[in-house]
């Protein structure tokens, strides 16, 4: 809008209207609308139509049932010799996170060890090649895990580390009697291997993040006279914070709804463990095994499907929170997350 | 970040500074340079021994004749597990492929901002769900509410579902990030939705998208809650998609507590084959993404 | 594909210094082309196409078509071995094969009562199984063994469902209890308090098991202390107290893990005879506690008894004594002789048929129990359709007859190589007898 008289171009009649963002348009909507117009959308609710597809018919066999404060209690008897079932998973949620905790912890220790080694100790021709390596833990089959921990790493924690650690450490109290089982299925080997399970994620997403750090920053630190591990640890790791948390959430997550290898490898009892070397029972792991168990067991089936929203609900927040300090697309090449 | 708090005492170098304090810090630093990469370790160690153990309990069982024979007298046969596998494996791939194929297709093109941004949010929410809760909802969805009882087709299909948030995350990814003027070509030359989807945007696509099938392929073989949860043993390969349906992993999990026997070895083999199949396949994936490799600065957040 | 790096700077390269990010500020171009990659990865499709379609093609020659009938088989891991191992495999009718899967003697149940298996193998007797159309046929007489891993004592301990039932209830912890040392002769006994104080660990089901269910029956029946009542409702040992206690799942995880733990003791199947004999553990001589007075256990050596076949069949016969089919039909125990009139005694402790009054000529091994399968009287559904309960009654024949008796009128080899026992032939007749009505009402 120009006060000095001009041309008539027809450009000051009225203001143009904002630039337009976004890919253009595929379709020029030209006539009515019509229903068909619709159909190049649908296929795109599949997701989510999904996602509330499991809810709802969770929500369905779960019958709706109250089972009341005694839901989150410690009793969960499906199948007493007398009186009336009581379904409390409080055992169970208890043995995920027992489980799930720990593991992501130590995941994200090494993960960081490793990230910060890849990026800044080793030379680009050997990160080439371990870096994949890393990431290939994440594709081996739960199943396959549980095999190799249930016939060669439990036996090898039973006779080799747990004696070790309650040897030296039983006056720390759950460390401490009773002695653990040469068997050595428990929460020892099934945390270490969720620990493996959980690493490729937070290696990829904490070595992403750490690459992501500008290199004038890097550069900086270096230029001040900083070694590479005080760059790292007071420019690189506090800019990448973000990636990090994000990283131990989706770890979290993945640890937390392994069901096979738990399974296999917990000693599972749905009772509270007794120490550290003792089994107990997770959410998925429980769930996996009792399905075929409950047949025809109405309570029992609605017991287990609520059990499955819990599990269900805490994993959408643990991955919609750890989502949300990423960027979407970061973890397309990790299997599993 | 602090700075070195010693000085030189003759104005040399920094890097021939022999103060107490940087001398600690330069050793510090050489020895996280020998330790951390020594945490590499913790991860490939235990791979080369799942890889090696796996492999010597089922290499000396295994032999042309073992992975073929599909005898339904023998009850420790491989190669009815192996059929079983291929068959459901095409199927659920085939499913996977038309939901999560158009849906990504679709969320790309056709959606708004927001509400593509809702189908990714949630593709990438039924990624993170543990598969035994895919595995219930195949089960009360598909077993009872359907009434397809323990069956291939409830089997395939729950490992169809679980397969195609993958195959439309990487569809979606595809077909955003094609290059902007190639997209603004195409509608400019006069191009419609379809013509563009198909025949301009689907050749750059492609081989990502293939890429991301056979990541999904990977992942679905190694998958045991949805089968084991939605069928029953099964000694032949299904006639009909009703009949029950075995899979390799549900042969391990049926047979990995037994004591060492013809069961057990069957449990390895079984193992073995999925172990090389998703080892190949995650290795194929990782060479063509490489070849491939696209960055997404700006084009589409 | 590839994961993007996050937000930063544009034009500013990204990574530490000593690196090389490869970072390019454009997106590579593509065109309309196929490269390499795609060459391959065709190729790599072809080939499991060409794969696949191999075997389609071989499947072809095979006797598998559509009109094969595939019967399927869930349950107890107990009766696994024979169906899996040697019944089916051995019927050789056409076109017919059964599929076997071990998931316990609960799945079994309930998967028949849904009509989701063809047959439902269970080690224990199902109530009111005509209300979901079921009947239960016995198929074969198998037994339990007590094992445990001691292997610094040579030869059998002596246990009785009193010391068994101490031990689970968590009462008894460990190997040298004066209790358990008393049962035994002085060899044993030695051998026991060698191993100094070593502790017992349990080694229990984690499934919904019919051999929990028979292990609880024996216990509930010798001991009136013992704290779990046997259901067949429930079949699992809820809360067993014992700090020491290790879960399996099936048969065959009760020996995994008795085998991994030194001390452990516990109850397993005997068609699980050889594994459990290679994997090092020894069963136990059960002992009956009514030779003497209830609460007390025995204490001579006469009354603990090793399970052979002459001992699980004199156990059978006098339990069979009780059968009485008109008012209850098939549902029997014969564990400890069986008990007239009902499938296990309401109050713990009531024991079962005192052998002594009956005076059979060798001991009657205690823990002895009729395996069932159960299969649907109408057909029905998907699975449970005419020709699959056809075939499955043909196949039930051929079980009641050539699977437990030969031509020579003994044991069959398969019922011998699991350990089994034949069905008598008056419960055969019933068995058939019932057979009979399903297949008139397809």
């Amino acid at each position: 809008m120009s006060a000095t008289p001009t041309p008539d171009t027809g450009a000051s009649r009225e203001p143009l209207p904002p630039p337009a963002s976004g890919p253009p348009d595929l379709e020029v909507r030209t006539g009515s609308f019509r229903p068909s117009h619709l159909i190049p959308f649908v296929p795109a609710l599949v997701p989510t139509a999904l996602l509330i597809a499991i809810v709802v018919e969770l929500l369905i066999s779960s019958k709706f049932t109250n089972f009341g404060l005694a839901f989150w209690g410690p009793h969960w008897i499906p199948s007493p010799s007398t009186g009336a079932p009581t379904f409390g998973i409080a055992v169970f949620i208890t043995g995920s996170f027992l489980t799930a905790i720990p593991a992501l912890l130590l995941a994200l220790l090494i993960g960081i060890g490793i990230a910060v080694a890849s990026t800044s100790y080793l030379p680009r021709w050997l990160t080439r090649w371990l870096d994949p390596f890393v990431d290939l833990l994440a594709g081996i089959p739960s199943i396959v895990y549980g095999i190799w921990g249930y016939l060669l790493v439990a036996p090898f924690f039973g006779t080799v580390i747990n004696p070790v650690i309650y040897h030296n450490f039983h006056w720390v109290p759950g460390f401490g009697a009773p002695a653990p089982a040469v068997e050595g299925v428990g929460l020892p080997v099934a945390i270490f291997i969720l620990m493996l399970m959980a690493l490729p994620i937070t290696t990829l997403l904490i070595r992403d993040a750490l690459r992501a750090v500008p290199r004038d920053l890097w550069e900086a630190g270096l230029g001040l006279g900083a070694t590479r591990w005080e760059t790292t640890r007071r420019v690189a790791i506090p800019y990448a914070m973000r990636g990090i948390v994000s990283a131990g959430f989706l770890g979290f997550g993945r640890a937390f709804g392994e069901t096979v290898m738990v399974a296999m490898v917990l000693n599972v009892v749905p009772a509270f463990p007794l120490n550290f070397y003792s089994g107990t029972s997770t959410m998925a792991a429980e769930m996996f095994t009792q399905l075929d168990s409950a047949y025809g067991n109405g309570q029992f089936l609605a017991a287990l499907s609520e059990m499955a929203l819990v599990l269900l609900a805490i994993s959408l927040v643990v991955n919609i929170v750890g989502r949300r300090l990423i960027s979407r697309f970061a973890t397309y090449d990790v299997p599993g997350l | 970040m602090a700075l070195p708090s010693s000085t030189p005492e003759t104005g040399q170098d920094l890097l021939f500074d022999r103060s107490g304090r940087t001398q600690w810090r330069l050793g510090f630093d050489r020895a996280a340079g020998w330790l951390l990469p020594l945490l590499f370790l913790v991860a490939i160690i235990p791979i080369l021994d799942l890889v090696y153990y796996v492999g010597a309990q089922a290499l000396p069982t295994l032999s042309l004749a073992v992975i073929t024979n599909t005898n339904p007298r023998d009850p420790y046969a491989l190669g009815v597990p192996i059929e079983s596998t291929v068959e459901v494996m095409l199927w659920a791939t085939a499913v996977a492929v038309a939901l999560g194929l158009f849906g990504g297709v679709a969320t790309a093109e056709f959606l708004g901002e927001r509400a593509a941004g809702w189908m990714r949010m949630s593709a990438n929410l039924l990624v993170g769900t543990p598969s035994v809760v895919l595995g219930y909802f195949g089960y009360f969805a598909l077993v009872l509410g359907l009434g397809w009882g323990l069956s291939f087709v409830a089997g395939a299909t729950t490992l169809a579902f679980f397969m195609t948030p993958y195959i439309f995350r990487v569809t979606d990814l595809a077909y955003s990030s094609i290059p902007r003027p190639i997209r603004e070509a195409a509608l400019g030359a006069g191009a419609r939705p379809y013509q563009y989807v198909v025949k301009v945007a689907a050749p750059i696509a492609f081989p990502q998208i293939l890429n991301g099938v056979f990541l999904a392929v990977a992942i679905g073989v190694g998958e045991t809650a949805p089968i084991v949860l939605t069928s029953t043993h099964s000694v032949i390969v299904p006639p009909t998609l009703f009949s029950p349906v075995t899979f390799l992993t549900a042969a391990i999990w049926l047979n990995f507590s037994q004591p060492p026997g013809p069961a057990l070895a069957l449990a390895f083999q079984a193992a073995f084959l999925v172990l090389i199949v998703v080892v190949a396949l995650n290795i194929v994936v990782r060479i063509i993404s490489a070849r491939y490799q696209k960055r997404l600065e700006g084009l589409y957040q | 594909m590839s994961a993007p790096p996050a937000a930063s700077n544009a034009g500013t390269p990204t990574g530490p210094s000593d690196q090389l990010s490869g970072a390019s500020s454009s997106p590579r171009r593509r065109s309309g082309t196929v490269g390499v990659g795609v060459a391959i990865a065709i190729a790599v499709i072809l080939l499991l196409v060409g794969i696949a379609g191999g075997y389609f093609i071989g499947k072809g020659t095979t006797s598998s078509s559509s009109t094969t009938i595939n019967l399927t088989e869930t349950g107890s891991s107990l009766l696994y071995p024979l169906f899996n191992d040697y019944w089916f495999p051995n019927y050789t009718a056409p076109n017919v094969v059964l599929s076997a899967d071990s998931t316990g003697s609960g799945t079994g149940q309930s998967s028949a009562e849904q009509g989701l298996v063809n047959i439902g193998a269970s080690d224990a007797y199902l109530a009111n199984a005509s209300q979901t159309n079921l009947i239960n046929f016995p198929v074969a007489i198998s037994a339990q063994l007590i094992y445990y891993n001691l292997p610094g004592v040579n030869g059998h301990i002596n246990f009785n469902g009193t010391l068994l039932g101490m031990i689970y209830a968590g009462q008894i912890t460990t190997w040298d209890n004066p209790l358990i040392l008393a049962a035994q002769n002085t060899t044993i006994a030695g051998e026991l308090t060698g191993l100094s104080s070593q502790t017992i660990y349990v080694v229990a089901r984690s499934d919904s098991s019919g051999d929990t269910y028979l292990f609880t029956s024996y216990c509930y029946m010798s001991w009136a202390g013992f704290p779990y009542k046997p259901a067949t409702a429930s079949m699992s040992l809820s809360g067993v107290p014992s700090a020491n206690v290790l879960f399996g799942d099936g048969n065959s995880g009760m020996v995994t893990k008795a085998q991994g733990q030194p001390g452990s003791i516990a109850y397993i199947g005997i068609s699980y005879e050889a594994s459990a004999a290679s994997a090092g553990l020894q069963y136990a001589a059960v002992g009956d506690n009514l030779t003497v007075a209830n609460g007390a256990y025995a204490v001579s050596g006469s009354d603990y008894i090793l399970p052979t076949t002459a001992t699980v069949s004199t156990d059978a016969n006098l339990g069979l004594t009780h059968l009485d089919y008109g008012t209850y039909g098939l549902a029997l125990t014969l564990i400890m002789g069986g008990v007239p009139g009902t499938l296990t005694p309401t109050t713990a402790g009531q024991g079962g048929t005192n052998p002594a009054a009956a005076a059979p000529a060798t001991q009657p091994y205690p823990i002895v129990n009729l395996e069932y399968a159960l299969i649907k009287t109408v057909s029905g559904g998907n699975v449970v359709t005419s020709a699959a309960l056809a075939a499955t009654v043909a196949f039930m024949h051929w079980a009641l007859s050539y699977g437990n008796w030969n031509a020579q009128g003994s044991a069959s080899n398969w019922i011998n190589a699991v350990h089994f026992v034949p069905l008598t032939q008056e419960v055969i007749g019933y068995d058939m007898t019932a057979l009979a009505s399903v297949q008139s009402s397809t």
